[in-house]
């Protein structure tokens, strides 16, 4: 708070906002959110990440399962491919095991992740398959009205659980940690800036990262996460925090009552383009054999 | 055994305890024989335990001319277990031979050993395995191959066959598992050449090679994995099932050396996911899986249809439903693969009724999934997965390397449409990584441009596209959609069938001809679309129309006769073994009868 307060005109905001690119990342389709939906802010964070990533429309793939926050593709003027309930994760994983080159981003909700689609995200993150996941965690379902998700608090009161909610909410954080994630991190989309900071972060990463966005749900929450509760209760992580230690990490993990915004963990490792590529030297590799493909070779870019 | 041709027509049926090698011998016999220049059909049946009790039964015909089936009568079966054996001493045919243990190891109560259960009309060879074995490997193990030594020397067929494939077998083990073996193999080949035979014991000449052509000798399995690699395919993810691992397991040893990728994944979901992901990114792309993993695929299986993204599956049926009968043959999905999963969801259904019919429909596939922006499903079953025929692989790559319409068949004014509808109902696809195509596919009923949209005229316009533009592909190129076989114009009886079961028809048809029935049989390999202008012709032709399938109920009879509107007879067995051509003889016997009446 030490620089004096300037007046901000919304003519200059708007230039400042046009002129450096990130719009273009957006396509024309109006984002069919709630106004006040956190999810507004991640669509902000991703356009800006890969604005300054300088990633082109053309090399980003943006992957969703169903859900409020699966809709992201239609929002982006990059491709998208919105999937089923659950299966973000080996779609994007066939995305990337195609074509290298490609940077590919996987969204969903907290709903899409930990209930139907928790199978999967175990192994996406022991491939380390070179990846960015983004988590948009309210803790209810929105696109069916309001019922507990694998994030809600203990008690919650919803249509699916009007006398209360008895299941004790999951910890993302820890399970992405024990699961062997390669990078872990946390961003609130109350915290503009540092959401787009983290999700630059998370995508630069070689390998797999998975940003946990605490994102409030305007409609179906009153209680709960909302941001009144949340701007409140957020933190840094310690300063002195090593992303390197895991152990660390959890232990902050597991502090829930005050969620830490920040980068939990990161490992450089081989990732699961490394593995082909030597599981290729190991095969002896030699010239492809199959249907001489002119379009096949144009399309598949070798491995980093 | 020589027919009066003088060609050769020889069945071996091994039949041991799991963990005897039964499995392994008639592995070593088979490809000795192809290497000898006989064409070679075999099947085995084994349980769903590793060790331990269960059956293990192979059979093996050896012709000089390509079989289509394996007979019901085997010429010849070789005892490694006899409680396994006894059951099956009917199969052999009269002359046919039985070799089994001389000296069991116990002295057996009265029945419990095969001499009591040998009728007069078959040859009682007795050999003693074990003694042979433990001289000549101081241990029992070798018995498997001591019964090969022995088959070699009785019939007169070349050792050196079977020493090669021995070696070959165990080139990756210590040497002393070569030689010891190759010892056990050369004194009961003595043994076998010295026996005072009961019959006339040798065999007919193999055919001779047609110049230029290498026979080789394949499963179904095997033949699919030679399709999709030379069909070019890119990306291969799978998780084991029974019948179809083989073509996992295989192509995670070969496709790497042709420039893929193979992933084991987590579940059969993850396996479609993954696939219809590199479908979508341009990529050829396939899964393998059984009926159980089939019902996991069937909602992503919709995503496909809906994306309109290339894929291709491969299901090899096993019995059901649910876990059923793993390693037992059926043919009960077809159901599944043209119906499962939600909404109006056609697809493409291959299903090939031999070997080398596996290789062409295998790279067949990844065209017509590319070119008509569809998953195509390839129906096997375990009988054609697991079975061996001699094959003789093309000179030249029959596959087309590239079919996608893509971006740069975009003719329109503003924006990019993926889904715009044009005259063959198939739309310009740009892949992830061209300028100019950014789009989002998406499961959601959506317009040309691909935005979500439920307006009840773009519906119905969207379903109409997806539907005929699969219409095509009964005119695809150099792909035999249905054949028939047999006599031409009106006859008797008319036999139809698909899949494994097509080898037993046309044996059946031969046999029936014989008889002076005027029969025909179709195959019918594309089960959606389904040829409905061709069978239909063929119906006209008969008097009668058998479909023997192995399932309860009928389930292309039912599809058919719901597409045509005939009547036709149903042949239906669900025992887990393939059919008999004498089942369904029997039958085309009776229909013939019924119309002389």
């Amino acid at each position: 708070m030490t620089e004096p307060l300037k007046p901000v005109y919304l003519e200059d905001k708007l230039k400042q906002v046009r002129g450096d690119g990130h719009l273009r990342y957006r396509s024309r389709s109006l984002p069919t959110w709630c106004p006040g939906c956190g999810y507004f802010s991640v669509a902000e964070g991703v356009t800006v990440a890969l604005n300054r990533l300088q990633v082109p429309l053309k090399d980003a793939v943006v992957v969703s399962g169903i859900g409020c926050a699966s809709r992201f593709p239609f929002f982006m003027d990059t491709y998208g491919l919105h999937t089923l309930h659950g299966r973000t994760l080996p779609v994007a994983t066939g995305v990337k095991v195609a074509n290298e080159a490609l940077t590919v981003i996987a969204v969903g909700g907290d709903g899409d992740a930990f209930a139907i689609g928790g199978g999967h995200i175990p192994h996406a993150a022991r491939r380390n398959v070179d990846i960015t996941y983004m988590v948009f965690d309210n803790g209810v379902y929105g696109l069916t009205k309001g019922q507990t998700s694998p994030t809600s608090v203990y008690g919650f009161v919803t249509p699916s659980t009007p006398y209360e909610s008895h299941d004790q909410p999951l910890n993302p954080l820890m399970m992405l940690l024990s699961y062997g994630a390669s990078w872990v991190g946390q961003a609130y989309a109350g915290h503009q800036h540092h959401l787009s900071d983290m999700i630059a972060e998370a995508i630069a990463h070689r390998g797999f990262s998975y940003l946990h966005i605490l994102s409030p749900c305007v409609t179906f929450d009153k209680t709960e996460m909302t941001y009144a509760n949340l701007d409140i209760r957020v933190r840094d992580l310690p300063a002195d925090h090593d992303p390197s230690d895991r152990l660390a990490a959890m232990k902050h993990a597991a502090a829930t009552g005050h969620p830490a915004l920040g980068l939990y963990f990161r490992e450089e490792r081989p990732t699961l383009g490394d593995g082909f590529a030597d599981v290729a030297t190991r095969a002896g590799r030699k010239t492809k054999t199959g249907a001489a493909r002119a379009g096949g070779k144009k399309k598949t870019a070798k491995s980093k | 055994m020589v027919d009066r041709n003088g060609s050769t027509d020889i069945q071996f049926a091994i039949i041991g305890s799991a963990g005897d090698g039964t499995i392994a011998a008639g592995d070593i016999l088979k490809r000795a024989m192809a290497g000898l220049g006989y064409k070679v059909i075999a099947f085995d049946i084994y349980p769903a335990e590793i060790r331990g009790f269960g059956k293990c039964i192979s059979r093996v015909r050896v012709t000089t001319e390509q079989a289509y089936s394996l007979k019901r009568h085997s010429d010849v079966l070789v005892s490694l277990d006899d409680s396994y054996a006894i059951p099956h001493v009917g199969e052999v045919c009269d002359y046919g031979a039985v070799i089994y243990e001389a000296s069991p190891i116990a002295r057996l109560p009265e029945g419990a050993h095969i001499t009591a259960h040998i009728r007069p009309t078959q040859l009682p060879y007795g050999l003693n395995q074990r003694e042979i074995s433990e001289r000549a490997t101081s241990a029992a193990r070798s018995r498997n191959i001591v019964i090969l030594g022995y088959l070699a020397g009785l019939y007169g067929i070349d050792p050196q066959a079977f020493r090669d494939v021995i070696a070959a077998k165990f080139e990756r083990k210590a040497a002393i598992v070569t030689t010891s073996n190759t010892t056990a193999f050369d004194a009961a080949y003595e043994v076998g050449r010295t026996v005072f035979k009961l019959d006339q014991g040798s065999l007919g000449e193999p055919a001779p090679a047609k110049s230029g052509e290498t026979a080789t000798m394949m499963t179904g399995n095997g033949a699919i994995v030679r399709g999709c690699i030379d069909a070019g395919l890119d990306t291969f993810f799978g998780y084991p099932i029974t019948p179809a691992t083989t073509i996992l397991e295989r192509l995670a040893a070969e496709l790497p050396r042709h420039g893929g990728r193979v992933l084991q994944t987590e579940d059969e979901i993850s396996a479609i996911s993954a696939t219809i992901g590199a479908g979508y990114a341009g990529a050829r792309a396939a899964t393998a899986t059984s009926g159980p993993g089939l019902a996991l695929m069937a909602e992503m299986l919709g995503l496909g249809v809906m994306g309109e993204i290339p894929s291709v599956v491969f299901v090899s049926q096993r019995g059901g439903p649910s876990t059923g009968m793993p390693t037992k043959t059926e043919q009960s999905d077809l159901n599944m693969a043209v119906f499962g999963g939600a909404g109006d969801a056609q697809r493409i259904v291959l299903a090939p009724t031999n070997v080398d019919g596996c290789y062409r429909t295998a790279g067949k596939a990844f065209e017509m999934a590319e070119k008509y922006q569809t998953p195509v499903i390839v129906l096997l079953d375990l009988y054609l997965s697991n079975r061996y025929e001699t094959v003789v692989p093309p000179a030249k790559n029959p596959f087309a390397p590239d079919l996608n319409k893509g971006l740069e068949a975009w003719r329109g004014d503003g924006d990019y449409q993926r889904y715009q509808q044009t005259e063959d109902h198939v739309s310009p696809r740009a892949l992830p990584g061209e300028d100019g195509g950014m789009h989002t596919v998406t499961g959601l009923e959506h317009s040309e441009l691909g935005k979500p949209s439920d307006l009840p005229e773009n519906h119905m316009a969207m379903s109409a596209k997806r539907h005929e533009k699969l219409k095509a592909a009964l005119t695809h190129p150099d792909f035999t959609i249905c054949k028939r076989f047999g006599d031409e114009g009106p006859i008797d009886v008319g036999i139809l069938g698909w899949g494994s079961t097509f080898g037993e028809i046309l044996e059946a048809m031969f046999a029936a001809q014989a008889e002076g029935i005027r029969c025909s049989a179709m195959k019918v390999v594309m089960l959606s679309p389904l040829p409905e202008e061709q069978i239909a012709a063929f119906m006209d032709d008969c008097d009668a129309v058998l479909l023997p399938e192995l399932n309860y109920e009928g389930q292309l009879a039912n599809l058919i006769s719901g597409a045509l509107g005939r009547p036709l007879t149903r042949l239906n067995r669900a025992t887990g073994a393939p059919m008999q051509v004498e089942e369904i003889l029997a039958e085309v016997r009776r229909l013939a009868r019924a119309k002389a009446a």
